[in-house]
């Protein structure tokens, strides 16, 4: 039986120590929060610093032009996160956040709790329909979309294709993506339910690379080599997805891409919109795959 | 320092009576804060329950508790939207309970393994290897699942789809392994010498010795780690989402582990992000994580009932004996009847489980026959057989694990290792991430990590001195013993909710550092407290016996007798919280994290960027990032490999000096 005497008491004095550092973390929980009564911007040191938070759509547009006005702007801070468009409404109505994103409108609820909010719009997104690159279909139409979407059409033979099924993939049901699809593609009525259902753009994309049977949709910003992006026939003619395509009006899926601030966005919050707004912000939304403002 | 001086001066002699009236103030204050310290936890997990309850509450006024838990649709953006969360606990339920058929058997089988049969060396190579699959972060388990594991899936089974249950299944069940083994390796290693040594003296070969004296001996241990692993794979939120189709649906028929399936955790994970915050929705989504809390509730509470009628129906005639620092021990010869007619099966099982992982359900199906018919006749058998039967079995499941190791390891490293640079590591991110480096998310991660440690293993090592050595066995500490396992039990996505609710928003910290160490803390204190009471309980009552009957107070009994011997187990405890506070992404989603900031946090209530969340993004939001992908999934890797290996010397020094 080893009994270090030595070794047991600065273990035990430790202990202590982290028990008196815990309470102390407790008891000072409300000074700090008031200190934080305004996070939105705080200036420490001569950096100035805001959090951008939301939707994960708008994401790639908003951590590209961070990094970008970071590096001509030595003191600023603009720390980016997702969460998703709910998260970035919420964090900017209770004021945790300077500035949210959204791929969606604020619905009548969050208008009614968070009448202060001020909606920027500061680019265009277009809604790609995205099978396997291995699918020999390259063209759809809106009716068929729907009618895959619901199972009414299972095989993709059914519309031109291999005798394969129809693997439908979606997003989750509150995402402002499906919402905006549902609403354009699906006329307001509900998938079938054996929809597979992910959570990102990303992730929709990853599974429909590697699903030969699959069909998906996401941003236009997430499309890539490893899916094809379908052609949606209107009117007869077949229309690509392309930046170019929503642009002109059209690409009939596509929607505005919006930032939010507590009223009018102020300090760095201004500064950072207007440098989105503005040409060398707009070329980012455009590198990033997105349609810029025209 | 003068502490020691402290305990040198009034230490085992036989102090003055004054002193005795200090010490007894003294001892009763230690006493209270050890208390604090326990009942930390259930009004821990009692708040939880109330704020989701509140939350939750307008769902159930809406729509009915009736009608939300049996309705069998989940269409809550629908027109009209639907609340029925049946299909979700449904597949909430098969898929933990296919993840515990695969679990369970190569768990106990590998812990068996490590503690009866690897030769030394063996042995310390293959016990840190487990660990280290616990040190695997959820969302690289969740992405591996995604691209390796539904794909082959997909192929083998020849189905459109490989996302579905039994590739949530295998992954969960991979996950809960490290806890299954780890924690029941601790309790069989925990029997005391004697009984084997008694077993083997009376003629019983090693096998025998095995299934009849040792399994049982540490049932309670395994017992507790078969909950602890459950409380994993039912909780489990980044690596499910992202594997099982998320489709809301029952499998049909309710067998087909190839159908997609939806968990209630996933439901959570995929939705609370986008929704709407106070619409019908985010409460239907509170009702969702009130239900999840509910059934952890339930399954905890009846493992903690079966296992309490295992002791009491083997307790010998003459009352419970109380377990405190006079007479820890249980009595374990009583109970090991009941085990006997047991142990055939967690073979049986263990073999099936073994099939299932390779060949699918029919075969497993036909084992699983085969074995009853083996068991029906075996007492035919030599018993020599038997035991190469069991040994067999046995070596099959460690190799069957580690071969698993094996290939994410490979996957990860081989994939990553070319983009791993010095400006890797010291670097911000460009790009999205996809160039530049992770310095920030590297040392975000560490602030989280020692944050969480330091608020959980002060409260957690305090519940346990006082749950094993200041009470007899009753109703506060059955409440307490509870409390700890509910909360383990409580999914992480459930604490994530939670700590946004109330210290993001009602608290007013705002998404920042404090509030992500706080709500780690909280998941990882029931590990804490369960690893160092297992701990705790295995140091021989005889010797704090000694050291009361030489004068020694209570608590320096504890402080230098009980504890010392006890720090091995104490500080395995903490290196599995320490890997699962590092790789859990849920927790900190919506408290404490930010895909990207340009300095380093200066104060606690500021973000920070952390590890496993920036290869959540990189991995589900932003294309052609594969590289720098892998590359932090193997940096995330080696920094709790690091953190292991100094845990394990840090072990193997205490071992080195403990002998009995």
């Amino acid at each position: 039986m080893a009994d270090n005497p030595r070794i047991t008491g600065y273990f035990v004095l430790g202990l202590a120590a982290l028990l008196v550092l815990t309470l102390c973390l407790c008891g000072c929980t409300q000074a700090p929060a008031d200190v934080h009564g305004n996070p939105a911007s705080t200036a420490t040191g001569g950096i100035r610093s805001i959090t951008v938070t939301g939707s994960t759509t708008v994401l790639p547009i908003a951590q590209g032009a961070a990094e970008s006005y970071m590096d001509d702007h030595a003191d600023a801070d603009i720390k980016v996160s997702g969460g998703g468009s709910g998260v970035g409404i919420q964090a900017i109505g209770e004021g945790t956040a300077a500035i949210g994103m959204s791929s969606r409108d604020l619905s009548a609820d969050e208008m009614a709790k968070y009448p202060g909010l001020q909606v920027t719009r500061i680019a265009d997104d277009g809604i790609a329909v995205i099978v396997n690159p291995a699918n020999t279909v390259n063209s759809l139409s809106l009716p068929q979309i729907k009618a895959i979407y619901q199972a009414d059409i299972t095989n993709w033979k059914d519309v031109g294709g291999p005798d394969q099924a129809i693997v439908i993939i979606g997003r989750d049901s509150a995402s402002g993506t499906r919402s905006f699809f549902t609403e354009t593609v699906l006329e307001k009525e509900d998938a079938a339910p054996r929809m597979l259902e992910k959570n990102s753009n990303g992730a929709v994309t990853q599974t429909v690379a590697q699903t030969p049977g699959a069909i998906g949709y996401v941003s236009i910003g997430y499309l890539d080599r490893s899916v094809k992006g379908l052609d949606l026939m209107v009117n007869g003619n077949p229309i690509t997805p392309t930046v170019a395509n929503v642009k002109n009006g059209q690409y009939p899926i596509s929607r505005p891409l919006i930032m939010i601030t507590q009223g009018s966005p102020q300090g760095l919050a201004k500064s950072y919109l207007e440098f989105i707004i503005g040409p060398a912000g707009q070329k980012i939304v455009a590198d990033e795959g997105y349609v810029p403002l025209s | 320092m003068d502490v020691n001086a402290d305990a040198g001066a009034k230490g085992p002699g036989i102090p003055a009576r004054s002193h005795r009236g200090i010490l007894r103030i003294k001892e009763s204050i230690l006493k209270s804060i050890w208390f604090l310290c326990a009942i930390f936890a259930v009004v821990t997990i009692f708040f939880i329950l109330v704020f989701l309850f509140w939350d939750g509450y307008p769902i159930f006024a809406q729509v009915g508790v009736w009608n939300f838990i049996t309705g069998m649709t989940w269409n809550p953006t629908g027109n009209p939207p639907a609340y029925g969360i049946f299909p979700l606990i449904v597949g909430t339920v098969l898929v933990t309970i296919g993840a515990m058929v695969i679990s369970i058997p190569l768990g106990i089988g590998s812990a068996l393994y490590i503690s009866e049969l690897a030769p030394a060396r063996v042995k310390a190579v293959v016990k840190p290897a487990i660990e280290l699959l616990a040190g695997i972060p959820s969302v690289v388990f969740g992405f591996f699942g995604l691209v390796v594991l539904t794909d082959w899936i997909r192929v083998t089974f020849d189905v459109p789809s490989g996302e579905c249950w039994l590739a949530g299944s295998i992954l969960l069940g991979i996950m809960a392994l490290p806890t299954i083994i780890s924690v029941s390796e601790d309790a069989i290693s925990s029997v005391p010498r004697e009984y084997k040594e008694g077993s083997l003296a009376v003629g019983a070969n090693h096998w025998q010795t095995i299934a009849r004296v040792i399994v049982p001996g540490a049932l309670s241990g395994i017992t507790a780690a078969i909950i602890l692993g459950m409380g994993r794979a039912l909780g489990e939120t980044m690596a499910v989402l992202m594997v099982t189709g998320n489709a809301a649906i029952i499998p049909s028929p309710i067998w087909n582990v190839l159908s997609p399936i939806r968990t209630l955790t996933g439901t959570l994970g995929i939705e609370m992000g986008e929704v709407a915050i106070g619409s019908m929705h985010f409460h239907a989504l509170f009702g969702v994580a009130v239900v999840l809390l509910l059934i952890t509730l339930a399954v905890n509470l009846a493992a903690t009932a079966i296992l309490g009628r295992i002791r009491e129906k083997h307790m010998p005639a003459g009352g419970k004996k109380k377990k405190n620092i006079l007479s820890c021990a249980i009595a374990r010869s009583g109970w090991m009847g009941g085990v006997r007619n047991a142990t055939p099966w967690i073979g049986a099982v263990l073999l099936t489980g073994v099939m299932f992982l390779f060949s699918g359900a029919g075969a497993a199906v036909l084992t699983l026959g085969m074995t009853g018919g083996f068991i029906t006749t075996r007492r035919r058998i030599s018993s020599r057989l038997v035991q190469k039967i069991a040994f067999a079995l046995i070596a099959l499941s460690i190799v069957v694990v580690l071969v698993i190791l094996g290939i994410i390891l490979w996957d990860i490293v081989s994939k990553g290792i070319g983009y791993i640079s010095w400006d890797f590591l010291t670097k911000s991110p460009r790009d999205l991430g996809r160039a530049g480096g992770i310095f920030p998310a590297l040392v975000g991660t560490l602030y989280l990590v020692i944050g969480a440690i330091a608020i959980a293993l002060p409260l957690g090592l305090g519940a346990a001195v006082y749950l094993t050595e200041y009470t007899r066995e009753g109703k506060i500490t059955r409440m307490i013993r509870t409390g700890a396992d509910l909360l383990n039990g409580t999914p992480s996505i459930v604490f994530g909710l939670f700590g946004f609710a109330f210290l993001v928003l009602y608290l007013n910290f705002g998404v920042s550092l404090i509030a992500g160490q706080i709500t780690l803390a909280f998941m990882v204190l029931p590990t804490i407290i369960r690893t160092a009471e297992e701990a705790l309980k295995t140091v021989p009552c005889s010797v704090r016996e000694g050291s009361l009957a030489l004068g020694a107070t209570k608590w320096q009994t504890i402080r230098r007798v009980v504890i010392p011997p006890a720090m091995p187990g104490i500080i395995t405890g903490t290196i599995l919280s320490i890997g699962r506070a590092a790789g859990e992404t849920a927790p900190i989603l919506f408290t404490a994290v930010v895909f990207s900031q340009r300095f380093l946090p200066t104060s606690l209530f500021e973000p920070v960027m952390a590890l496993p969340y920036h290869l959540y993004i990189l991995a589900t939001n932003v294309p052609g990032a594969q590289g720098n992908q892998y590359a932090t999934a193997l940096v995330l890797l080696m920094l709790v490999i690091a953190i292991y290996s100094v845990a394990i010397v840090v072990r193997h020094h205490y071992q080195k000096t403990l002998h009995w």
